[in-house]
């Protein structure tokens, strides 16, 4: 799967990062980096946790 | 189509709105989707259904998120009634200044109100704590950071508390509250760049508008949606902060032993306590949940209370537990419109959370006096008798 972020729908809640550090991160201006965007296996769950708590739906998994 | 499942009560009667948890249950176990006659109203009671809700605008549209077609009126065109696309562009200019990347400095600042406040209140002996925290505390940070100065500042709690009152059914406390919020609207329209503090965000929004950057006209609206959403909603968290911790000793001292704990016992008190008590969406098709067809262009009241205590998702779901840690609580909505200011509201609560926890051994408190409201639930006075410093 692949994580997909709404650009412009992001605010830098950064929610997602605090589920799964290891895929994504906010970088100094505060701007969301997907570092692991083809996830699978335990990446996947953290990515499904990340997408769950985006308080404003900007992050979804798509068919990779 | 199946037929709706009914309940013949009143959603905005007294009683209910001082004490809806025990009607959410039983609207909840009624069903996800409840048809209320008496309010013309589909009320969404379960957690996923209201989560569904909140993420597909295109069912369930802001065209309506008031309860009487005036207020849905006023507020045609704002970032809150609007639905994407449109709303994706206004959202963007409201909360541009709200984004946590925006706030990161003023994390220091508001720690240090909030910590001088509640050292002085700790050191007090007894205080009311719906005036003179949870109330003074936001007032003054938003105060602060829209730049409002004299006689605004001093409206700003019952502009707040009418812009929120008016979104309900056309009662007698909406009526009572739409020329107060008259009066907000109409500041609001005529409010130039030389009525707030120089170096405030109020003034970079006109700043913004002067350059061009977002469209003519929109700072006073986005002034409007600042206070008018920003204000009942912090005060209410607050007064529940200290309302919960009184209540639940044992909780507080979890906090107060585990520092790390202050942003999962917020979570906590937002879902334990909604700050919201409904909000408002429009069937835009007829759409069916859990076996409940809402039909196309039905009024929708989403119960964030309900759902929030649904133990369909949460575990004991009536047991304030601070170890909880409900991120996924819905007293922010959910979605393209979830709470712009949530970044804010944490920043004040966490403070509050923090200087309560450094500052405070014991709290004993009196029972919560609380009066009906249509939109916020919130305490209204709750006497500290005893606080014992550290």
């Amino acid at each position: 799967m692949k994580i997909e972020l709404d650009r412009p729908r992001c605010e830098g809640h950064g929610l997602c990062e605090e589920a799964a550090p290891q895929l994504m991160h906010l970088d100094d201006d505060g701007e969301l980096v997907i570092d692991v965007p083809d996830v699978d296996g335990a990446e996947l769950d953290a990515a499904k946790a990340a997408v769950r708590i985006c308080p404003v739906a900007a992050l979804r998994l798509a068919a990779a | 189509m199946t037929a709706p499942i009914q309940s013949d009560i009143d959603i905005w009667a007294d009683d209910i709105l001082v004490d809806p948890y025990p009607t959410y249950a039983e609207l909840r176990e009624q069903a996800a989707a409840v048809h209320l006659p008496k309010n013309d109203l589909y009320v969404l009671t379960r957690y996923d259904a209201i989560r569904d809700a909140l993420g597909d605008p295109e069912s369930f549209s802001s065209a309506s998120i008031g309860f009487n077609p005036m207020v849905n009126g006023a507020l045609q065109g704002t970032s809150l009634a609007s639905d994407p696309p449109v709303h994706t562009q206004l959202r963007a200019v409201l909360s541009q200044n709200l984004t946590p990347r925006a706030l990161r400095g003023l994390k220091v600042v508001i720690d240090e109100k909030a910590d001088k406040l509640v050292a002085e209140l700790a050191d007090s002996g007894s205080f009311e704590a719906i005036d003179s925290l949870a109330r003074a505390f936001p007032i003054e940070i938003v105060a602060d950071l829209i730049g409002f100065q004299g006689h605004v500042k001093d409206n700003m709690l019952r502009w707040g508390q009418a812009a929120m009152q008016v979104l309900g059914p056309l009662n007698q406390r909406t009526q009572e509250s739409f020329p107060i919020a008259g009066e907000l609207y109409g500041w609001c329209s005529s409010v130039t760049a030389e009525d707030l503090a120089p170096g405030s965000i109020g003034r970079g929004i006109f700043d913004a508008e002067a350059r061009g950057e977002i469209p003519e006209g929109s700072a006073g609206h986005i002034i409007h949606q600042y206070l008018g959403a920003g204000v009942d909603t912090t005060i209410a968290s607050i007064g529940n902060i200290v309302a919960l911790f009184g209540r639940h000793a044992e909780q507080f001292d979890l906090v107060r032993a585990n520092p790390e704990l202050v942003p999962a016992a917020f979570a906590e008190v937002l879902r334990y306590w909604a700050p919201v008590h409904i909000w408002g969406r429009k069937a835009t098709r007829d759409v069916e949940i859990d076996g409940v067809t809402i039909p196309a262009g039905a009024q929708v009241g989403i119960l964030f209370g309900a759902g929030n205590r649904d133990p369909r998702h949460y575990e004991n779901p009536d047991t304030f537990d601070v170890t909880r840690n409900p991120v996924d609580h819905l007293s922010f909505g959910y979605g393209p419109h979830g709470c712009a200011g949530q970044g804010l509201a944490k920043l004040e609560a966490h403070a509050v959370i923090e200087a309560l926890a450094r500052r405070v051994q014991t709290l004993t408190i009196g029972d919560e006096v609380r009066e009906p409201s249509n939109i916020t639930r919130s305490i209204e006075k709750l006497q500290v008798e005893k606080v014992v410093a550290v």
